[in-house]
């Protein structure tokens, strides 16, 4: 009853401005601590890493005062897809002499080790989507090309556009939103002209068939919108990064400081524990 | 808005002999992707003063969008010349200069906002011209408080309603600080009050003494203007007051345009009552001249004289519906909340209501698109609050057609465009082909003619009706239009308008949600208003209108025959208050106008 509202359960990408003290740090230390958080979890060798890393994101959370049943469910969305990864890894997982089976058939071999990997992987999936969600809750995309501006900047000076790649992302950003409501409008019409959207129905090859009514618009319209924006920025005088200031510059203090030490230190810990 | 307009405009100081736009014979050409060229503009020349406030004019294809883009340099002209306050727009080292000096605000809200908050976008032109950030700040915050939306400079822009958005587009273009104002039909997505609120800011920068240029299909518009220029096939026709440039209705007819509501029915008037002098255009203007009138007053009001609209036994009946989106998240909002609704079979129906309302929310219940999460809705034998009831056979029986449709298409050739529906419903062969036939001549498109032809070449009035043909071609009992008429220029939307007209005559039941109450009225019997998610006015059309100072409150106006009657019964004409058609405002006028001491025919 729900079929058009492709993205009412994809919380990654949602900003919520509840104005917490996480809010308030400089968006180059929040942007920077996010990242350290995933990096390390992504690199976490042991369990007992990955469980601190989710004790941190939902102290994060509550720091941030984010509804912590909305993050989880979160979750929801990509949990088939987590568990069918877990399952392979611990159905075809690697096998060595040295572990003795628990249960084998034909090729089918499960060991202690490999209920292990699987029970990380899932832990590792769900504390990177917890993350994700966490950082994007946390900094608005207005922050982030601020935070992107300011943090390339250096690179300038060997030659790299990063003014344009920064107003690329910038633009993406801003467009997403509008494509996914395209979408969700032009499904809706071809619905009304008898395409089996949101009716359950169709095998995979007819749903396929049925993605072209949709894409074809899609992407049309998307290039009419590029090319609108595109004469809107010259309009206002936009010529690349050169000559350019901004309104906001940002500053740095002794807080964002700390708060990222902070995140550096945990995602020490998250690693090497 | 107020206030600090005069502060802004006493910081400029220029020559007033030369004038601010110059163009000298300016011929421009697009290319073709197979290397021909096809003429947009045709030795124009036109000079704008510093000051002025223009309108252009003009059908599809008039090429009023390339004149714009010349006007600040984002087209250069192929031949002849351009000069912006001194500069030659083909002097590519001066582009940024005159994109200060001539701003510029686009028809569609969304696609020219490039940040993801509001004070950012405003800033950006600021940024681009490198000054420093105090200083943007400063801008920024006087530009936002002179269009009103100092309080959402925090906000994402695409929460904002269109009209909002137009406004965070043009604070964009003050905080540049520009001589003169390019208004590209902005107004078009806008809903009454969005479309309000910028014709009086265009009014108020004109009198802080920008230079004003608006390019617009509502020839309402165009009367806010000093100077009314009208475009036809590259050149330009007329150029004159409102005054002269309206004064001849047909020609206007041939130019592709139209006369302004109020002057339309003036003209229709004046057929019935010679005594109106000539060239009324606007409301008051009309009113003025019909109470000056010899006439009798003082009489018992005639009894109401609109005919009966049509409508068979209830086909639709929606109770108590409630709707919330983003069910369940923080960011729930609620849409709905207890609608009841009857629209009978064969009826006309419209949906009022400003930007948000819930009008196509509630369109998209009444064809299965959305179930009810609170209440009912029955259309025909089907309950769609039933979740065993088959959606398919609702919305085979109820065709939606959405906003700006043409966006939608996605086939090469018209005819299978519009086969689509039809062939998954199963048709094949010759009742294939006679359905696509039936459909397209209910458009008025030949079947020969229109079927091989490739749906991207198509003119924007010709692609809406092959959006509104691919959904007639399901034979649908039920057709819900959103907007059908948005966007088109004065030929096409009449056109559109006479098509509906006859699918409404052949038992056809029309819902349709509109902002243009001149349609509204001409189209429906019914109407139902909706506000913030609920119903507040239900009833006949004629009803529903004589409640203007209600429909204005909640950001929506009345047809000029409505506002004609309203000014007169404010001079003490004893009229019935539910006129919406001309022919009964003439049958009532009547009674009381006296012509050569009797009275009218």
């Amino acid at each position: 009853m729900h079929d058009f509202e492709f993205l009412r359960f994809v919380n990654i990408g949602q900003y919520l401005p509840t104005g917490s003290v996480i809010h308030r740090l400089d968006p180059r230390a929040r942007l920077v601590a996010g990242f350290l958080l995933l990096a390390a979890i992504t690199a976490a060798p042991r369990w007992t890493g990955l469980v601190i890393a989710l004790v941190v994101l939902l102290a994060a959370l509550l720091i941030a005062r984010i509804p912590v049943g909305y993050a989880l469910k979160g979750l929801l969305p990509p949990l088939p897809f987590i568990a069918f990864l877990a399952v392979v890894q611990i159905l075809f997982g690697p096998r060595s002499a040295a572990v003795t089976p628990l249960w084998t058939w034909g090729p089918v071999y499960v060991s202690a080790a490999g209920l292990l990997n699987g029970a990380l992987l899932v832990l590792r999936f769900a504390a990177l989507i917890l993350a994700l969600s966490w950082l994007s809750f946390c900094i608005s995309t207005a922050e982030i090309v601020r935070a992107l501006d300011a943090l390339l900047a250096p690179l300038t000076k060997i030659g790299l556009p990063t003014h344009a790649f920064v107003l690329m992302v910038q633009v993406t950003l801003r467009f997403l939103p509008l494509l996914a409501l395209e979408a969700e409008r032009i499904a809706k019409s071809q619905a009304s002209r008898g395409a089996e959207w949101g009716t359950g129905r169709g095998g995979l090859l007819r749903r396929a068939r049925q993605a072209l009514p949709l894409l074809v618009p899609l992407f049309l319209t998307g290039l009419q919108r590029a090319e609108n924006l595109a004469l809107a920025m010259q309009a206002r005088g936009y010529q690349g990064g050169k000559g350019r200031t901004t309104m906001m510059p940002l500053r740095f203090g002794s807080v964002d400081a700390a708060a990222l030490a902070l995140a550096a230190i945990l995602a020490i810990v998250v690693v090497c524990v | 808005m107020h206030g600090n307009l005069q502060a802004f405009s006493a910081g400029f100081a220029y020559p007033a002999q030369t004038s601010l736009i110059e163009f000298t014979n300016v011929t421009y050409a697009y290319p073709l992707p197979n290397g021909g060229r096809i003429a947009a503009l045709r030795e124009i020349s036109l000079r704008i003063e510093e000051g002025e406030y223009v309108a252009i004019v003009g059908a599809n294809g008039s090429g009023k969008s390339t004149l714009a883009r010349h006007l600040n340099a984002l087209l250069v002209p192929d031949e002849g010349r351009v000069i912006v306050a001194g500069l030659d727009t083909r002097d590519q080292a001066q582009h940024a200069t005159i994109h200060r000096t001539v701003g510029m605000v686009f028809q569609r809200p969304e696609d020219q906002i490039v940040a993801s908050l509001v004070e950012e976008d405003v800033a950006f032109g600021a940024e681009n011209m490198g000054l420093p950030p105090a200083e943007i700040r400063a801008r920024v915050d006087e530009a936002l408080a002179m269009v009103g939306m100092t309080e959402q400079r925090m906000r994402p822009p695409h929460q904002l309603s269109a009209g909002q958005q137009q406004r965070v587009a043009l604070a964009g273009v003050l905080a540049m600080r520009p001589r003169c104002i390019v208004f590209d039909e902005a107004t078009a997505m806008l809903d009454p009050a969005g479309r309000h609120a910028v014709r009086a800011m265009m009014a108020d920068l004109h009198r802080a003494g920008l230079t004003i240029i608006t390019i617009t299909h509502f020839m309402e518009e165009a009367l806010d203007a000093q100077r009314v220029v009208v475009l036809e096939r590259g050149r330009v026709a007329l150029d004159g007051s409102p005054e002269m440039v309206f004064a001849d209705v047909s020609l206007l007819r041939t130019l592709g345009l139209d006369l302004p509501p109020a002057a339309g029915l003036a003209h229709l008037l004046r057929q019935h009552f010679p005594a109106l002098p000539a060239g009324l255009l606007t409301v008051p203007a009309l009113v003025k001249a019909l109470d000056a009138l010899p006439h009798h007053a003082g009489e018992s009001p005639a009894a109401p004289v609109e005919p009966l609209p049509v409508a068979g036994p209830p086909l639709i009946e929606v109770r108590d519906l409630g709707h919330t989106y983003m069910l369940g998240t923080p960011l729930a909002q609620r849409s709905l909340e207890g609608v009841t609704l009857d629209i009978g079979e064969g009826a006309a129906h419209a949906l009022l209501g400003a930007t948000g309302s819930g009008k196509s929310t509630l369109m998209q219940h009444l064809n299965g698109l959305l179930r009810p999460q609170e209440g009912t809705v029955r259309v025909g034998e089907y309950a769609l609050h039933d979740p065993k009831t088959d959606v398919r056979a609702v919305r085979r029986m109820v065709g939606l057609v959405f906003q700006l449709p043409e966006t939608q298409i996605f086939e090469q050739y018209v005819g299978d465009e519009i086969a689509y529906g039809p062939r998954l419903q199963g048709l094949l062969g010759d009742s294939l082909r006679q359905r696509v036939r039936w459909a397209m001549e209910m458009v008025g498109m030949g079947f020969n003619a229109f079927k091989d032809r490739f749906t991207f070449a198509l003119s924007g009035g010709e692609k809406r009706k092959v959006a509104l043909a691919s959904i007639l071609a399901l034979r649908p009992a039920v057709l819900l239009l959103d907007e059908p008429t948005a966007g088109l220029d004065p030929a096409s939307h009449r056109e559109v308008l006479a098509h509906l007209q006859k699918l409404k005559e052949t038992g056809m039941t029309l819902v349709l949600s509109s902002h243009q109450m001149e349609d509204v009225a001409a189209l429906t019997g019914h109407v139902t208003v909706l506000d913030a998610g609920r119903t507040v006015l239900d009833g006949r059309v004629c009803d529903v209108f004589a409640q203007g100072e209600s429909l204005r409150a909640l950001g929506l106006s009345t047809p000029v025959v409505t506002q004609v009657v309203e000014g007169l019964r404010a001079c003490g004409w004893p009229l019935p208050s539910g006129l919406v058609s001309a022919a009964a405002l003439i049958a009532v006028l009547s009674q009381y106008v006296l012509v050569n001491g009797l009275n009218g025919f």
